[in-house]
């Protein structure tokens, strides 16, 4: 076995434990910077598959992983600094990420077979509907649509990828969406704990 | 007894200046940004906001007080033999607080035997007003000038000012949000919450719909002064908005089972420029004999 195989599954450990640690967060700016760097390890965990495998099997993930990573890490800048210029740039460099995502998801699904067409356009709504979560005020947004993103990447991608009837399971990818999963979950269940806190909290006189 | 002087960003009104006996200096605005009207005075807060309303695309200027215009008002009393109370706008927001300094530096040679102490609220609108309020309070009980001001710098510590806004429209026209964070936030329906910190105005939250931010803003209120209630002196102001700031009122009293006793304060041209038609305000701050 290849050691870029093993640094792999190491890197992907480390994902884990970044994307599962990030949907427990509720201050923005925390979130997507928690969230950066697990985009970080995932798009490294690719770049080591790919040495071990062949750098041409992994390109379209190591694409989608670099565009997650600086998605999340501007933001995580854009919602530190919190000044009408930051929000101002954050808000169009979203529309730019969402066009970028529009493009390549559409051209996913035109070169797709018709009969799992259906299925990149789920994937390609879910991505969306995740990337405006991430932005939209509030904690909800983005964990109600993280678990509709991980579920469909979970079912087309390379983790379960139904999509060509390939049962050859990606366990380390099931692992990380799933880790996404339970992490909402879990911080339901956290929050249930705490419902009676107010969302918002003001300063005692 | 010594005067009480504020400047106008404690958005009182005229009935209550003269009802409190206190002199406020009011703010200049413009609309072409050559002719500067005096707000109540040569333009109503109605006037002023109705045709903000009514001209899209137009952000008036405002200015603050010049050391003349406050020249003009210490002078009167001092001559009378009054010494002043002087509280201003947060000195972070506006020039009005220098404007009062140079002012007292001008008037002391000639009023050698005077004293004239200025506060810096570090706040803004009903939140200097209920400052204001309390200073009120201990003047009409008795208590010395010194005092009074020992004990407004520890008032204005506990002194909290929320607002929400109905749309980012008019922070879009003053510069402090941009044209895509306006139109997106529009079509999302966001209502941001700003509040006053530090004698600055900073955005708490963002939350969807008014509806929703009216809630969230009652639950954090409820959980923030409910064991206070005793304690706190309340203030609720609006833009243009006075039905909505009424049914807050009331939903304010049965939440937190007290009478709010300061009238509903219309909110005037250096905050409500910026939040516009629709924004609704509340503070709190301790009140005088609690702190």
């Amino acid at each position: 076995m290849s050691n870029w195989y093993i640094i792999a599954q190491i890197l992907g450990v480390i994902t884990i434990c970044f994307e599962f640690a990030s949907y427990q967060i509720k201050d923005k700016a925390k979130y997507f910077l928690v969230t950066g760097i697990g985009s970080f390890f995932w798009m490294t965990m690719f770049v080591a598959i790919g040495l071990a495998t062949g750098m041409s099997t992994q390109l379209s993930l190591i694409v989608a992983s670099t565009y997650s990573t600086i998605r999340n890490l501007v933001f995580a800048r854009i919602f530190t600094k919190n000044t009408p210029q930051s929000k101002e740039a954050g808000l169009i460099f979203l529309l730019v990420m969402i066009a970028v995502a529009l493009v390549a998801g559409t051209m996913a699904v035109i070169n797709s077979p018709a009969e799992v067409r259906w299925l990149h356009i789920i994937g390609m709504i879910t991505a969306l509907g995740f990337v405006i979560g991430q932005y939209l005020p509030g904690v909800h947004y983005v964990r109600i649509t993280v678990v509709f993103y991980a579920v469909a990447v979970l079912l087309t991608q390379t983790p379960l990828n139904i999509l060509h009837g390939d049962f050859r399971w990606n366990i380390m990818g099931m692992l990380i969406e799933s880790a996404k999963i339970v992490s909402v979950i879990v911080f339901y269940i956290r929050f249930s704990s705490n419902a009676h806190e107010p969302g918002l909290k003001f300063a005692k006189p | 007894m010594f005067q009480i002087i504020s400047d106008g960003g404690c958005d009182f009104s005229k009935a209550e200046a003269q009802k409190y006996n206190i002199e406020v200096i009011p703010f200049y605005v413009s609309f072409d940004h050559e002719n500067y009207l005096k707000e109540g005075v040569d333009i109503s807060k109605e006037d002023y906001f109705n045709r903000l309303m009514a001209e899209k695309g137009i952000f008036p200027k405002t200015s603050q007080p010049s050391p003349q215009d406050y020249i003009d008002v210490y002078t009167p009393h001092l001559e009378a033999g009054r010494d002043i109370l002087a509280l201003s706008i947060s000195s972070h927001l506006s020039g009005s607080h220098n404007s009062a300094v140079l002012a007292i530096d001008m008037l002391k040679e000639e009023f050698p035997d005077r004293t004239v102490l200025l506060i810096d609220s570090r706040n803004v609108s009903i939140g200097q007003g209920l400052i204001l309020r309390e200073i009120i309070k201990m003047r009409d009980a008795g208590y010395p000038l010194e005092e009074t001001v020992r004990i407004a710098e520890k008032i204005k510590q506990t002194t909290r000012v929320y607002f929400t806004l109905e749309s980012l429209e008019y922070l879009k026209r003053g510069g402090r949000v941009g044209p895509t964070t306006a139109l997106v936030g529009g079509i999302l329906g966001l209502s941001p919450i700003l509040q006053v910190e530090d004698g600055q105005v900073s955005q708490l939250d963002n939350v969807r719909g008014r509806k929703r931010a009216m809630k969230l803003i009652e639950e954090a209120m409820v959980a923030a002064l409910k064991d206070e209630t005793q304690n706190i002196n309340l203030s609720i102001g609006h833009v243009v908005c006075p039905n909505d700031a009424a049914a807050f009122k009331a939903a304010t009293e049965a939440a937190l089972d007290m009478k709010v006793e300061n009238p509903i304060t219309e909110i005037g041209v250096t905050i409500g420029s910026h939040a516009g038609p629709g924004a609704l305000a509340f503070a709190y701050c301790k009140k005088y004999d609690t702190v």
